[in-house]
């Protein structure tokens, strides 16, 4: 099964989204798709047409940024998809416009209903086109209480909490170094 | 279904729990009924939701160890399994061959617990009282058998980054080899009291069928999906561990009602027991714990790791921000994606059906809430 991924690959890499494969050793997943808001239906209806499934959708909130379009709510986005049949994990990234709303995926996949409920519970993201955005795991009385927005002196800029450009070799080269230095200690560490 | 006029004027609206012995927890689900027949159930849920995530972003990420066996309190070594693996596989630490071993080890003992409590409380839903006290008294064994290496019967907080809490002794491999013995003379048991009963197979034949596709738009994992017939175990799929030295393998049903669940579940556990028995064969001498740094930095950039637990994938997903504590956790646990297909799969079945779904489905309430 897990040994087909490497030709798997070149049949399924999602050209028209803007896409980089990563390492899965150090990531725990194959390919990260930096998306549009507008793209994230088309995303979510590719992943099925493929036979993705769904992970989780959630989010995580860094530092506002200013842009040509003006100033980004700081909230992003995750979806993360896998697949049943073979190794491979896909993760796709969309930075929350300033009015707080994404598309939501709950047609194409259901399971995303719950999902998007509770990162709406937590982050405050409005699910446009989700027919019951109410709050799941928060009760109906902390409607607009929003537990994950972090304070403003505890934001990061998203910069700081995403893989440095040049994280492939500098890492690959850290851990050789550990397992060489690890080898001495015991017998046969596992590689991870 | 048929309704009568009766009927059809005099829908009314059920409160299924949160005190439901049914619910196997607090689980409020309300059920729009017309006579005995469910129209629309919606799980209501959050009546133990505790924020674990935003615990985790707020200590150091060893200081978040305890807080995963709270989440799953059932089979909680698996969770301890994944998070310690994403630590570890964030920070670049290598973990010691027996430390894996004794991972494995423990992590399927607490599997089989976990299906043998599973087991005896599904059966008691189905009205069958006997099966519950044969097995807790097995499950018993494993809680004793873990409790003397771990320290605690239940939410076990035994991993460490790089190893594990202390060694195994003679004494813990003696006393699993002998359960297992015991655990193999129980199945038949097992089999002549439940799997050829013909209440118990007509309670669940037929009743709430998962097809495949069903499975795949609510991203079900775990035996609820092996029961449709789809081979997916992360142990497998996704290798972790030391799970691809072992010999076992992936139990499915055929077309996926409560019978095949709990078909699969059952045939698990003797796979579950192969594991182990291997594992102890095989079990190598050395350290079981590497030397890690007392403050571990998880460097700037995401990380994701899934284990298989007793109800599903399990992954965690971090963000790192360069500090030792994490910017971003997120759990995403196996019930709660299988729940989420109830409104669809109980649409229009008979009360007592919905109870055997529900059973089925094998849920833990404190993992869905988080």
């Amino acid at each position: 099964m897990a040994q087909e991924t490497t030709n798997f690959k070149q049949d399924i890499l999602f050209h028209e989204f803007n896409a980089t494969e990563t390492d899965y050793n150090q990531r725990g997943y194959h390919l990260e798709v930096a998306l549009e808001v507008n793209q994230v239906r088309k995303f979510a209806q590719k992943a099925y047409d493929q036979g993705f499934f769904l992970v989780f959708v959630t989010g995580f909130h860094v530092l506002p940024e200013e842009t040509e379009e003006g100033t980004t709510s700081g909230l992003n986005g995750v979806y993360q998809f896998a697949r049943f049949d073979r190794l491979y994990r896909i993760k796709g990234q969309v930075s929350v416009p300033e009015d707080m709303s994404l598309p939501s995926i709950c047609d194409i996949y259901q399971g995303a209903d719950w999902h998007e409920r509770e990162t709406r519970d937590l982050y405050g993201i409005n699910f446009e086109g989700h027919p019951n955005l109410k709050p799941l795991l928060l009760s109906d009385e902390d409607k607009d209480f929003h537990p994950l927005l972090k304070e403003e002196k505890k934001l990061k800029s998203l910069e700081k909490v995403s893989w440095p450009p040049e994280a492939l070799e500098s890492v690959d080269a850290d851990t050789d170094a550990k397992a060489s230095s690890t080898d001495s200690i015991d017998s046969q560490p596992i590689k991870k | 279904m048929l309704e009568s006029d009766f009927q059809k004027q005099n829908r009314f609206f059920l409160n299924m729990g949160p005190q439901h012995p049914s619910t196997h927890g607090v689980l409020l689900i309300v059920l729009e009924m017309s006579g005995e027949y469910v129209l629309d159930p919606q799980p209501v849920l959050g009546f133990i939701h505790r924020m674990h995530e935003k615990m985790a972003e707020s200590k150091p990420c060893q200081s978040f160890m305890p807080n995963t066996a709270r989440m799953d309190y059932v089979c909680a070594l698996p969770y301890n399994h994944g998070y310690v693996s994403l630590v570890e596989r964030k920070a670049g630490i290598e973990v010691p061959r027996r430390a894996e071993y004794i991972r494995v080890i423990t992590s399927e003992l607490n599997r089989v617990a976990s299906h043998l409590l599973w087991l005896g409380a599904y059966l008691l839903d189905l009205g069958a009282f006997t099966p519950i006290l044969y097995g807790f008294d097995d499950r018993e064994h494993i809680l004793d058998i873990l409790e003397d290496i771990t320290g605690s019967r239940l939410t076990y907080c035994y991993y460490r980054f790089g190893g594990v809490n202390q060694d195994i002794d003679d004494k813990f491999v003696d006393s699993t080899r002998a359960f297992i013995k015991r655990l193999r003379k129980r199945f038949v048991i097992y089999e002549k009291l439940v799997t050829k009963n013909i209440i118990f197979i007509k309670r669940t034949e037929n009743i709430g069928i998962v097809s495949p596709d069903m499975a795949l738009r609510y991203g079900m994992t775990g035996p609820n999906l092996r029961g449709s017939g789809i081979a997916y175990d992360v142990r497998k799929n996704e290798p972790y561990s030391i799970y691809p030295e072992f010999d076992f393998e992936v139990p499915v049903g055929e077309q996926g009602d409560c019978l095949d669940r709990y078909m699969v579940r059952v045939r698990e556990m003797e796979q579950s027991l192969r594991i182990i028995e291997q594992a102890l064969d095989r079990l190598p001498e050395g350290p079981v714990r590497a030397k890690v740094p007392k403050n571990i930095k998880l460097s700037p950039g995401d990380c994701n790791f899934a284990v298989e637990a007793a109800r599903g994938e399990l992954s965690y997903y971090l963000v790192g921000d360069g500090t030792g504590v994490p910017y971003r956790l997120k759990v995403r646990v196996p019930s709660y994606s299988n729940l989420s297909c109830l409104p669809e799969l109980g649409r229009g079945i008979l009360l007592p059906d919905l109870v055997s779904i529900l059973g089925s489905f094998d849920l833990v309430i404190p993992e869905m809430d988080r």
